[in-house]
């Protein structure tokens, strides 16, 4: 299916209206990805004051996506859409509701990152979390393409690239129990890396998600729940 | 003159007309004769048109290659069109692909969009920096690929005067500078230009700096200390006290330099200001009057709040504005001239005003005043206590709070620094009215 093909119908008002919808939620996405680079950023560079202007700037998310939420509804509710259309708003309601949670996963962040930025820092900077970081901020990135251009092998390979995550994750938290049985002090530092660590895990999985309601958008077929054949 | 070509058309026609009318005159229908003769052109003449017809859609001219008749003579004008426009097309071909070559060859990435921000078509290297595909993109909004917040601001907002600096989409740590430049009707170019390394080399200038004045600063403290204590040592010799007094003088003046790097540093590095916090400059401007009042060589400090309207904005920031703008004034104007700070507010927004009495600034130093280091009399001693830091501090902090600062001089009658907020950074005043207007030193 072509991005024109969504969209062909004999109301402009109506194409113009689903055009628009896929445009904020596109603004959204650049939204939540910027708020996750900034994140990582600051946990990195151990810089509080961008940590909490993440935190804070969360709110931006949450207004955004009631207001796409808002118009699903009203289109639902007045054009009654069908097949493809129908498919395209079942999408995005269920896009948005990510997008919000990825959202608050690095106001997580940033917040964590305000409290470590206080506490040792490590010689190496976090290096194994900001190359998580950056692996998942690429997935997120991957899947907002996937969206905007349709396309399902991105998609599909987005979804096969959350298990590498999944991996990325378990042997930083090994790493850090061995770190934390050495030195027992530093547990309470490591807990809270552990938890940031888990924030952007989390966050993998939820562009696992857009990428698998991208599949259900542009073929129909649920893909969520199942193994990975294709 | 007619063509042989018409000619020979013609003269046949009308021979063959004056043929069939004379056979039958001859048997007594010279009517029906001259029918069949024009029948028999006609029908000539279709089988040709046919003919030609024919030759068209099979290209097999090969009838009407040669010869003086009409029908070889339309041929060869057609013939001298349909190649002229093959090779004019060749050409246009040849020189699309060169176009297209030479964009692909170009550093910057170009994307053509349209009304809509829609890509119409893009470059290499639009694909190499920003990861747009030339072919599958074709049609998409732009800023649905690019999602950076600062692009698509700049696309709604359409002032196209200003660019967006964005993340590469592809490599960290990259940057991009989008510029979008609007042509034809409704049509825009945009061009992505990698930045990595100017960023890099601005934030090396800027570590380099904050770190150099952070690293000087304890050695210095060291100095400082021992000189004092070598001042107050009754033991010491009469003759090193001057030398000791210059020694502390220029220790302090060190001290106050590297402070202010420190706080130019920090300044660059901070983003916009608050747009939440509350800054009182009117009171701000009469705490800085009093704070000089009554000191020896310090002219008569006038304040002149005709305002209460609060800024949005970052209060130390602000009293370093008006400590520098003062202090400024009053190195520059002689103890019997006078000084006037207004704080005043209208409708598009507020300023705030410092005036003297001075010796006042040449108009062609004027736009070079708030350089780093910059004197306008340089063989002048800088034994005035400036250091020449200020003016930059002040024009910083007032690009922090969207402001401008705008100098107007006359040498000889004064200067006169007036710092403009724009409305959004102004705040209608609170209920309770605080300062009164009108204080003197």
């Amino acid at each position: 299916m072509e991005a024109s093909q969504l969209t062909d119908h004999i109301s402009r008002r109506f194409n113009k209206d689903l055009e628009e919808l896929r445009n904020n939620v596109q603004t959204m996405g650049g939204l939540v990805e910027a708020q996750l680079s900034r994140a990582i950023a600051a946990i990195v560079s151990g810089d509080s004051e961008l940590g909490l202007k993440v935190a804070n700037d969360d709110y931006k998310v949450n207004k955004i996506e009631v207001a796409i939420d808002e118009e699903c509804s009203r289109i639902l509710a007045t054009r009654s859409p069908a097949a493809g259309d129908l498919r395209l708003i079942v999408a995005i309601i269920k896009t948005i509701t990510d997008l919000e949670r990825i959202g608050d996963e690095a106001e997580k962040i940033g917040f964590l990152a305000s409290k470590l930025a206080a506490m040792d820092r490590p010689a190496d900077a976090y290096r194994e979390l900001k190359s998580l970081g950056n692996h998942v901020a690429q997935m997120l990135r991957d899947a907002m393409n996937a969206f905007a251009r349709l396309d399902v092998e991105a998609a599909m390979a987005v979804v096969r690239e959350d298990e590498l995550i999944d991996d990325e994750y378990d042997a930083i938290t090994r790493q850090y129990i061995t770190f934390m049985m050495e030195d027992p002090r530093s547990i309470r530092r490591f807990m809270n890396v552990t938890w940031a660590a888990r924030s952007l895990e989390r966050i993998g999985d939820h562009a696992k998600n857009i990428c698998e309601y991208v599949v259900y958008m542009v073929q129909g077929r649920n893909v969520r729940h199942t193994e990975i054949t294709d | 003159m007619m063509p042989a070509s018409w000619r020979k058309l013609l003269f046949g026609l009308a021979l063959l007309l004056a043929a069939g009318g004379l056979i039958g005159w001859l048997y007594g229908y010279p009517v029906a004769g001259l029918l069949v003769a024009a029948l028999a052109a006609l029908a000539w003449q279709v089988r040709q048109l046919l003919a030609f017809d024919n030759a068209l859609r099979t290209r097999d001219f090969d009838t009407f290659r040669y010869g003086e008749g009409i029908w070889q003579q339309l041929f060869s004008h057609f013939e001298r069109d349909h190649s002229r426009s093959q090779k004019n097309k060749a050409r246009y071909r040849q020189l699309l692909k060169e176009i297209r070559k030479s964009t692909d060859a170009m550093p910057d990435g170009a994307v053509i969009l349209d009304a809509n921000n829609e890509i119409v078509t893009c470059n290499k290297a639009a694909k190499i920096l920003a990861g747009l595909k030339p072919k599958k993109d074709k049609g998409q909004r732009i800023d649905n690929l690019l999602r950076e917040p600062a692009l698509t601001s700049l696309l709604q907002k359409g002032d196209f005067s200003k660019s967006a600096e964005i993340r590469s989409p592809l490599r960290d740590g990259e940057w991009l500078n989008c510029r979008v430049v609007p042509y034809g009707a409704d049509q825009k170019l945009l061009l992505l230009r990698d930045i990595t390394e100017r960023i890099q080399l601005n934030k090396m200038r800027r570590d380099f700096v904050g770190n150099a004045s952070h690293e000087l600063r304890s050695p210095l403290t060291v100095i400082s200390g021992y000189l004092d204590s070598l001042a107050e040592d009754p033991h010491i010799d009469p003759g090193w006290e001057q030398p000791i007094e210059q020694m502390r003088t220029q220790a302090r003046r060190m001290t106050h330099i590297v402070s202010e790097l420190l706080e130019l540093s920090k300044l660059e590095s901070a983003g916009r200001a608050s747009t939440s916090e509350l800054v009182n400059a009117g009171g701000l401007l009469v705490a800085a009057s009093k704070s000089w009042a009554g000191r020896d060589g310090v002219p008569e400090i006038h304040v002149r709040l005709e305002s209460e309207a609060l800024l949005y904005g970052n209060s130390t920031q602000i009293e370093s504005i008006v400590g520098n703008l003062l202090s400024n004034a009053i190195r520059h104007t002689p103890p019997d001239g006078s000084i006037t700070m207004t704080w005043r507010s209208d409708k598009k927004g507020a300023d705030l005003i410092v005036e003297d009495t001075g010796e006042g600034i040449a108009a062609e130093h004027i736009p070079r005043l708030t350089e780093r280091f910059f004197r306008v009399d340089r063989g002048r001693s800088r034994d005035d206590g400036g250091v020449g830091l200020g003016l930059a501090i002040v024009k910083h902090i007032l690009n922090r709070h969207d402001g401008e600062l705008h100098i107007s001089s006359e040498p000889g009658a004064g200067t006169r620094f007036r710092c403009r907020f724009p409305a959004a950074r102004v705040a209608a005043p609170e209920p309770v009215a605080a300062a009164g207007s009108g204080s003197g030193a």
